[in-house]
């Protein structure tokens, strides 16, 4: 069982994650955009992080998450985005209280208690805190979602009060039409998302003594993540393979089930 | 999870609803009187003791709101609007076929929708204390009980007897003592019929109108089922993780949930809400004056519309031990403001418990099936 192979791959709204993870330990990661059809990314993504290491599709567990996963016809295993970051969280940081996902269509705020998931909350009614709500304003702004670190300041930023992503996004129009500061435009909308994650952060209850950890694609802002901190007052962390922690988490999940059942 | 195979009764129960239709229109045809009814605290046996046929009104599918948009807010609970359009529209055969509507003052929503509602049909509102243990509650329902009795007596010509009424509370009684055998049969591990099997059944039985015929054939569906189960029949897998659902009342355009719950490896073993236990347990006590033993029963209905609502919290935790729940996933409709309020109490009340437990928020449209889905599954995986 140390030596077996495990393909974990999140398929996202926007983005594939594919990880190569063999003995408990991350080999290799792949990140591509998702595209029309989430089966053929995860098929091309999966064979391209194969062939770098040699390997062929045969005693491979395949292990899937993320909105496309039902699509993904090869899995071995399927498992929910929640209980594969969680898991995948706690891979990478051992004792993590608790997980906080900005994915593309949803965000969620994971509580971990003796290694499992005792609560979780999920925003997927409404863009507002979530990525896709971040990609709009960077549209609107002319900005790359990638380079947003860049871009902002977060010491002077413009109230967004708006709640719902449509009139958020008509409130960003109206700031550009005054000739606001666009730095100061992104800061407010980093402050906005912020302001959701801790809504859901204080609703769950956890020890402000310890981290969280910022999973998902947009774990590599740091100024997201700084916006989090200074909303919350909880020191958020990340790592560098938190953009894989749920493909990472279906590795784990697969793993524990194939011990259980071989 | 599995097929299941049906025992035959289950399909007679699921299409009640629409037998009923043909029954009603013979029934009326046949001179009989009929009262349509919104909500569990409505006190069932005064109507039943006039020899009126008593019948809940459909509330529970998206296809009168539109119509029901076009003079009500669109951010007003899907049962409402479904209530109220099933009324404009004319719809709802029950409807159609009521002599008389009654309702209760019980969230503002419904309360202010029976104002409109009384310009299209006769609507008798009656008006529901929101405290449960006061004397002053307590006697004021009990009026509330002898008006309706009033009513129904002026608006059909008739005179309940004393006999009358109580052999409505003992039907009641009856059919009460074996809707709960039959759920409790859910106790055992893993349950011999699945939640989607017992929703069939306890909403369907409702839709049938002749006692005798009902109560015999649910006898006849609790004896099935123990038959098979003790043949060893096993029809949910026993690694099923035994969920149950509280919150607003489930059944049509709802069982979206159900369905979520089974499909991603848990079953449902107990319904809190209406439809379920606590429109069924407690029984009118027999030995007591009638309306006074009618007016005690309902008024000890837990709903979100009570405060505190203390009856809800005692029977959730009660369901919890005896049906050895895994966890508790609340159902609220979207815009009702009294179960999306209480659902923070419920939440501690539960995970107070080491119960795991969620709330999801939807309405009558399929939209969101694919996030209930998702959202529920989750829910299921992290109690492995
Ligand atoms: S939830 Fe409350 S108000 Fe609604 S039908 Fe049930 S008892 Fe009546
Ligand atoms: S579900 Fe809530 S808002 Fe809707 S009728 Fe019942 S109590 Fe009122």
């Amino acid at each position: 069982m140390m030596d077996q192979n495990f393909v974990g791959i999140d398929s996202g709204s926007t983005m594939c994650k594919t990880v190569l993870f063999r003995g408990n330990q991350v080999l290799d990661t792949l990140m591509s955009k998702t595209g029309w059809n989430p089966r053929l990314s995860a098929k091309q993504d999966s064979d391209l992080l194969l062939e770098r290491h040699r390997l062929s599709r045969e005693n491979i567990v395949f292990a899937t998450t993320g909105y496309g996963r039902e699509t993904i016809d090869f899995s071995d295993h399927v498992f929910t985005e929640i209980i594969c970051h969680a898991f995948g969280g706690m891979h990478l940081v051992p004792g993590i209280q608790g997980i906080i996902d900005i994915g593309g269509q949803d965000s969620k705020v994971i509580k971990i208690i003796n290694q499992k998931v005792a609560d979780f909350l999920m925003n997927d009614k409404c863009a507002a805190g979530t990525g896709r709500f971040l990609s709009m304003a960077c549209d609107k702004l002319g900005i790359e979602l990638e380079s947003i670190d860049e871009f902002v300041n977060l010491d002077e930023y413009s109230q967004i009060n708006s709640m719902c992503a449509v009139f958020a996004e008509s409130e960003i129009i109206g700031l550009l039409s005054l000739e606001t500061d666009r730095s100061k435009i992104m800061a407010g909308v980093l402050q906005s998302i912020a302001q959701r994650i801790r809504q859901m952060i204080e609703k769950l209850g956890f020890s402000k003594e310890l981290p969280l950890l910022m999973t998902g694609g947009l774990s590599r802002s740091q100024a997201l993540m700084e916006a989090i901190s200074v909303a919350t007052g909880f020191n958020v962390i990340t790592h560098r393979y938190a953009p894989f922690a749920g493909a990472i988490g279906a590795c784990v999940c697969a793993h524990g089930r194939e011990r259980q059942s071989p | 999870m599995k097929e299941n195979q049906l025992p035959k009764n289950f399909e007679s129960f699921a299409d009640a609803r629409k037998q009923g239709f043909l029954h009603i229109k013979a029934l009326k045809d046949a001179g009989k009187n009929v009262v349509g009814t919104f909500c569990t605290y409505t006190p069932a046996e005064v109507i039943m003791a006039t020899g009126a046929v008593c019948v809940g009104i459909c509330s529970f599918s998206d296809e009168t709101i539109p119509e029901a948009e076009r003079v009500l807010p669109r951010n007003l609970c899907p049962l409402i609007k479904s209530s109220y359009g099933f009324a404009l529209t004319e719809k709802c055969p029950y409807m159609y076929f009521s002599d008389l509507l009654v309702g209760e003052t019980t969230c503002d929503g419904k309360k202010k929708m029976y104002e409109l509602l009384g310009e299209l049909k006769d609507t008798h509102v009656l008006q529901l204390p929101q405290t449960q243990t006061d004397e002053v509650s307590k006697e004021m329902w009990y009026k509330e009980v002898l008006r309706l009795k009033d009513r129904l007596e002026e608006k059909f010509g008739v005179v309940i007897t004393d006999e009358d009424i109580k052999a409505a509370i003992k039907l009641k009684n009856e059919e009460r003592i074996v809707l709960k055998e039959l759920y409790e049969l859910s106790k055992a591990c893993p349950p011999p019929i699945s939640g989607a099997e017992q929703l069939k059944v306890l909403y369907g039985s409702q839709f049938k109108f002749d006692y005798n015929v009902k109560l015999h054939e649910l006898r006849d569906t609790v004896a099935k089922i123990k038959q098979d189960y003790e043949k060893g029949e096993r029809p949910v897998s026993e690694s099923a993780k035994r969920i149950l659902i509280t919150g607003c009342p489930l059944a049509g355009a709802t069982e979206k949930v159900v369905t979520a719950i089974e499909e991603s490896g848990g079953v449902v073993v107990a319904y809190e809400n209406c439809i379920g236990a606590k429109t069924v347990e407690r029984l009118v006590d027999e030995n007591e004056e009638p309306y006074k033993a009618i007016a005690d029963r309902y008024l000890q209905i837990g709903c979100s519309v009570m405060t505190p609502d203390t009856k809800r919290y005692e029977l959730l935790t009660r369901l919890i031990d005896e049906f050895q729940v895994d966890g508790v996933v609340e159902m609220t409709l979207q815009a009702c403001h009294t179960y999306a309020v209480e659902t923070q109490s419920i939440r501690r009340l539960v995970q107070d418990r080491d119960v795991p437990f969620i709330s999801v928020e939807t309405d009558y449209s399929a939209a969101d099936s694919a996030q209930l889905k998702n959202r529920l599954a989750a829910f299921i995986e992290m109690m492995a």
